[in-house]
């Protein structure tokens, strides 16, 4: 019952909060997000599972199936626990929230209570995406996660806010609806009797799909696969479905720029994890060549993107979706480096970029220009909040003992011995230019704004940022060196996970 | 012996605390934490002495004291797991190098009292802090037992370098500077990082040393003719190898990445000292001596470490000639040194590039240092033409940076000869064997001559001559803490020689070649890590003229103190006299290729700022209206669409009532058509 009560709490939490005066909002948030993290910290340390979630021979940690719904032949349930690739994202998404109400309490200033509620709201949705096993379920905390979403963008978003939520929500949820419709596909051509992961997962290994609606049972495969990986890769989002992504960065607040990089993200590629690389071992070997081209595609397209951007959080939204390619190569190598690498990704990513987007928020509350261009010499003003956007900005290259430099060693190591992927060593080859040219853009970036006489162009005067601006800033770095220094913290856990995906014992 | 060993993290760790302290408590500590980073640094230096002892004992080390990272992973050769760990190598070579670069780094941190805080210097806590980081990483990668580690230490060396560089960031050049370093070496290590993780997939290990070490894996698929990723293992070897070296190559400053290193000039003199002599470029040869093993499996390898040694050394050198700024000149001296290294590496001198890589470790130290004095002499001044005279004012300063100039331009009988010397010998003695060595050494050699030229041009433009500015006619006085590590390490330069006498070795038949004896483990070390060991690899012949090694040594020995006194005489003709001039007008216009560098800078500039930046703006647009235009295309199609089937809703309910009954006769129709009722 431990998920049910980190759930319940949440929801609850992300409702009290909406009937909050707007003058403790913020506070009240913050104390109560407090309760999911440290819940989500203990079950961290409580987990005792083994093995992969959806496989045969492991052991789910916090496991707990109750029938919901029965539909005629098939039985919706209430289905959740934990493995070790959802347990890390579940305890990024829990501390990453908490920490991002803190750095939302300078630059929110209206409608507090709903702000920080629909906050709460969207923590509780994304921990039921990370512990939902049945599909039905799992699905409508995917779509939930949309709506809260689409509001904080809309509502306290920039200039351009509403073009940009309406694209956000549209968007994904169109591909929402294309893998809605391949999971449904495949389920009526499988030989189930529910919508839980687990027993459709044994059934696509066990023989597969029979044929549907006239189509082959391969073909019903290939086919889902195919249209289950467009649906994710909205959400990661790939090269070429990922322009919504800077428009809903740039417009967004801060917190909601975190949690959209830092989690939101995630969802993308944890699902196509889930399913298109834990249930159609086949497809991934006949499409891998296809997927490896659109990783290195996403990291090498969208660092260049990157670089011919002047506004510091364009930068970083384009470099997210270089971040992600980085995931996709390391998912497409399956070996266990490469998947292990990429889940260890998911949550070094959801760090960094949060930290990052937090320093730009940071720089944006005191001067109100993003832009490189209308700013230099930051780091005379503002020496601390500058010295982490620093090391952050190294952190985004991958420098060592910082938990970025961890997971895309292990994609690079997994990726360049893939077996099911051919030409491996060279993808891996292309895809690792991405570390020069995120140097370039982040270097450039740092030298026009942060260094150099100070220089401002819009009228405000610049003093150091409030503690509780730099205080989340800290422990997030705190926590990349920490992962850095010692990856076994968490993959030791991935790879007990992810073994069993490549047909290694649980 | 034991207790040396494991004391051994505390010589890697003290400089880390020292970085910790002084960046939490810096403000609040006299001289702003530079003694923490001096007592960390003397306390690491002591350890490193003790350890050095340990291993002329008798002894070596190794190991791990924590797993990084584990997991199963399919290697080419077939393990079937690996393991990231972090651990500690000590053996002749690494034992050495802890000491170069303890010794080196405390000296630094005794002279920037003298040269950052008695300068009134703000952000000194910055500055010790990143000092004794720099320290860490350095020592980090020295002990360093297996590739990745190094990797590791090898990326945070270059921060650290990047932060120094970039320490006066209210300035418009040295944050640019910083970027530059960090971003070529940056390009190279993409290459070692493939390099990383190409050996790791291919051989499941690591390890420097010892019988399941990458390099005795290589040793033995070589052997049995395996196929590693589609080539035969030896082409393997030396594609893994030169993608490492790729490394080596930008931290090194090695051409084509040698363009960083100029421009690094920026940082404080101390950081130069740092870089240039113990940390950043040293590190790079460091990491070929490291596994210089697997090199010596690939003579390929071998031939492209001693050509582009050798063309650097020269390459730098010519440049070094037309410099007016004291330390561009050391700064291209330094590019021009690391060559030689490279060159005496490639040529399969382990000893002779170890050899030239501490010599040249304690009199660059001292030239930048003493440039460091003469910048404070000169009240911030570093253009040499507005120096003049120093030579009786500053003494100390004078006579110790003279002792560095004579080893660097390698006039007998400073240490600078003896390294510059053996290098060539070995060059020559393969040279006559393998023709495309020859070319090697000839660059080598001819860049002797220019040294000698640019070191003494140097010396006299600064020191010698009438003043030539206020600022030369009324130096600043400068402290104990300047002229302590120039007498330091004055005395180094000149005695440092005694190491390995080889020519003299092997002319008198005494065995006086202690440092070959002791890289060779004759004292203590791993078997597989000896100079004996690589030369049994390395698989080249080599001659003598005329078939007499005293002949060949003397020739070679001959043609290299004549060619480095012809330059340093040459200098001394044109520029020490008591007013002098510039004489570069006479290159004509090789003196505009070589002030613009050979127009390197300009090329990567134009590559990174004329063809990627705008490369990056055409995707950029192409993403605005291609991409997303297809996106937004896409919703204007459904909007549209949705306009006119809006067109259909009139309101008016006999509209509806003649669609109704228009769809009723065709669903009649239709139905009629498919039953038949026409028919």
């Amino acid at each position: 019952m431990m998920i049910e009560t980190l759930l319940a709490v949440t929801f609850a939490g992300a409702l009290l909060t909406f009937l909050a005066p707007n003058r403790i909002a913020g506070k009240l948030a913050f104390a109560i997000s407090l309760i999911p993290a440290g819940l989500s910290l203990w079950l961290f340390t409580m987990f005792d599972g083994s093995g992969n979630a959806l496989l045969e021979g492991g052991e789910l940690a916090f496991e707990n199936q109750i029938t919901w719904i029965s539909l005629g032949a098939y039985e919706i349930s209430w289905y959740v626990g934990l493995d070790g690739i959802s347990l890390p994202l579940v305890v990024l998404t829990t501390v990453l929230t908490t920490l991002a109400i803190v750095s939302s309490w300078t630059p929110i200033d209206m409608r507090e209570s709903q702000f920080y509620g629909l906050v709460l709201f969207i923590e509780a949705n994304l921990i039921g995406v990370f512990v939902a096993l049945d599909f039905f379920m799992w699905f409508i905390f995917w779509e939930a996660v949309l709506i809260p979403m689409y509001l904080l963008i809309g509502v306290w978003g920039g200039p351009r806010r509403k073009y940009a939520a309406i694209k956000f929500f549209i968007y994904t949820n169109v591909a929402s609806l294309v893998m809605f419709g391949a999971f449904m596909a495949l389920v009526f051509s499988l030989d189930v009797t529910s919508f839980a992961l687990p027993e459709v997962t044994q059934a696509m290994l066990n023989g597969g799909p029979e044929s549907f609606a006239g189509v082959g049972g391969s073909t019903v495969a290939s086919l889902v696969f195919i249209a289950m990986f467009l649906g994710f890769a909205v959400k990661v989002p790939v090269v070429p479905f990922h322009t919504w992504l800077p428009d809903a960065h740039v417009e967004a607040p801060t917190p909601a720029s975190v949690l959209l990089a830092g989690v939101l993200l995630k969802m993308g590629t944890y699902a196509l994890l889930r399913v298109n690389f834990t249930m159609f071992p086949d497809q991934v070997e006949a499409y891998a060549i296809p997927i490896a081209v659109i990783a290195v595609i996403s990291v090498i397209y969208g660092a260049m993107l990157a670089l011919a951007q002047t506004d510091l959080k364009r930068i970083v939204a384009y470099s997210s979706v270089s971040s992600m390619g980085y995931v996709i190569l390391g998912l497409i190598a399956y070996t266990n480096f490469g998947v292990g690498g990429a889940t260890f990704q998911m949550v070094s990513h959801g760090l960094i970029s949060g930290l990052m987007f937090m320093a730009v928020g940071v720089i944006y509350n005191a001067t109100h220009t993003r832009m490189v261009t209308d700013m230099s010499g930051m780091a005379d003003k503002m020496p601390i909040a500058v010295g982490i956007l620093i090391a952050g900005a190294f952190g985004y290259m991958g420098l060592p003992l910082m938990s970025g430099f961890a997971a895309e060693y292990f994609i690079f190591f997994g990726a360049f011995g893939s077996e099911v992927l051919e030409y491996a060593p060279l993808f891996t080859a292309l895809a690792m230019f991405g570390i020069v040219i995120v140097a370039g853009y982040l270097l450039f970036a740092m030298q026009r704004t942060l260094f150099g006489p100070y220089r401002l162009e819009t009228d405000y005067e610049v003093s150091r940022a409030p503690l509780h601006d730099v205080a989340p800033m800290f422990v997030l770095l705190g926590l990349i060196i920490a992962l850095g220094v010692a990856p076994e913290l968490i993959l030791e856990m991935i790879f007990d996970a992810v073994d069993p995906i490549l047909g290694g014992d649980a | 012996m034991e207790t040396a060993f494991e004391l051994a993290p505390a010589i890697v760790l003290l400089p880390l605390a020292a970085f910790v302290v002084a960046l939490l408590f810096g403000e609040y500590m006299p001289k702003k934490g530079a003694f923490a980073g001096i007592v960390a640094t003397a306390a690491s230096f002591l350890l490193s002495l003790y350890v050095l002892a340990a291993v002329a004992s008798g002894g070596e080390f190794q190991e791990t004291y924590f797993t990084w990272a584990a997991g199963d992973a399919l290697s080419e050769t077939g393990e079937t797991t690996i393991e990231f760990t972090f651990g500690i190598l000590l053996d002749p070579l690494s034992a050495l190098m802890l000491v170069i670069v303890t010794l080196i780094a405390f000296l630094v941190h005794v002279f920037s009292l003298g040269y950052m805080n008695d300068e009134g210097e703000t952000g000194l806590r910055r500055y010790y802090a990143e000092l004794g980081l720099f320290t860490f990483s350095m020592l980090g990668f020295v002990v360093a037992d297996n590739l990745l580690m190094a990797f590791m230490f090898f990326e945070l060396v270059g921060l650290c370098s990047y932060l120094l560089i970039g320490f006066w960031f209210r300035t418009e050049s040295a944050p640019s500077a910083a970027k530059k370093a960090f971003l070529v070496t940056r390009f190279g290590d993409y290459f070692f990082l493939l390099g990383v993780v190409a050996i790791g997939a291919t051989f499941g290990t690591l390890a420097f040393q010892g019988d399941g070490s990458f390099v005795a894996e290589a040793s033995s698929a070589i052997d049995a003719n395996e196929t590693l990723f589609g080539f035969d293992a030896e082409t393997w070897v030396t594609i893994t190898g030169l993608l490492v070296l790729g490394g080596v190559i930008g931290k090194s400053a090695q051409f084509p990445l040698h363009t960083w290193l100029p421009d690094a000039m920026e940082g404080p003199t101390t950081v130069s000292a740092l870089i240039h002599a113990a940390t950043m470029v040293a590190a790079g040869v460091y990491l070929v001596a490291r596994m210089f093993g697997y090199y010596a499996l690939s003579p390929t390898s071998l031939a492209i470490i001693a050509f582009v040694g050798g063309f650097t050394a020269l390459f730098a050198a010519t440049m070094g000639v037309v410099k007016d700024d004291i330390k561009q000149v050391l700064a291209y001296s330094t590019i021009s040194q690391y060559g030689y290294m490279m060159l005496g590496l490639g040529v399969g001198g382990y000893v002779a590039g170890v050899f030239h890589l501490m010599n040249h470790a304690f009199f660059k130290a001292l030239l930048f240092l003493g440039a460091g004095a003469v910048i404070v002499l000169m009240h911030h001044e570093q253009d040499m033409w507005k120096m003049g005279g120093l030579k009786d004012k500053a003494p100390v300063t004078y006579y110790t940076f003279l002792a560095g100039a004579l080893a660097l331009a390698g006039i007998i009988p400073f240490s600078g000869f003896w390294s510059k010397d053996e290098i060539l010998f070995d060059a020559i003695i393969l040279g006559l064997e393998e023709p495309i060595f020859l070319a090697a050494y000839a660059m080598g050699l001819l860049a002797v001559f220019f040294t000698g030229f640019y070191t003494f041009r140097m010396v006299f433009l600064t020191f010698h001559g009438e003043p030539r500015s206020d600022a030369a006619r009324d130096p600043h006085p400068i402290g104990w803490n300047i002229k302590f590590p120039l007498v330091t390490l004055g005395v180094l330069a000149l005695v440092a020689g005694v190491a390995n006498l080889a020519p003299v070795g092997k002319l008198t038949g005494l065995e006086i070649t202690y440092l070959e004896f002791w890289l060779d483990g004759q004292y203590g070390g791993y078997a597989d890590l000896t100079y004996s060991e690589y030369g049994d690899t390395v698989p080249f012949e080599t001659t003598y003229i005329a078939g007499s090694e005293t002949i060949t040594l003397l020739i070679a020995a001959g043609l290299g103190l004549g060619l480095a006194v012809g330059g340093a005489v040459f200098a001394m003709v044109l520029y020490n006299v008591p007013e002098p001039v510039p004489h570069t007008e006479n290159l004509g216009s090789a003196r505009t290729v070589l002030r613009s560098n050979y127009y390197q800078d300009e090329y990567q500039v134009w590559l990174a700022e004329k063809f990627t930046l705008p490369l990056a703006r055409t995707a950029d647009r192409f993403d605005q209206s291609v991409i997303d235009g297809v996106v937004n295309g896409v919703s204007s199609v459904s909007l549209f669409g949705s306009s006119r089937m809006q067109r259909l809703q009139t309101g008016v309910v006999t509209n509806y009532a003649a669609l109704i009954i228009a769809g009723f006769i065709a669903l009649l129709l239709v139905l009629g058509v498919l039953g038949g009722w026409f028919v």
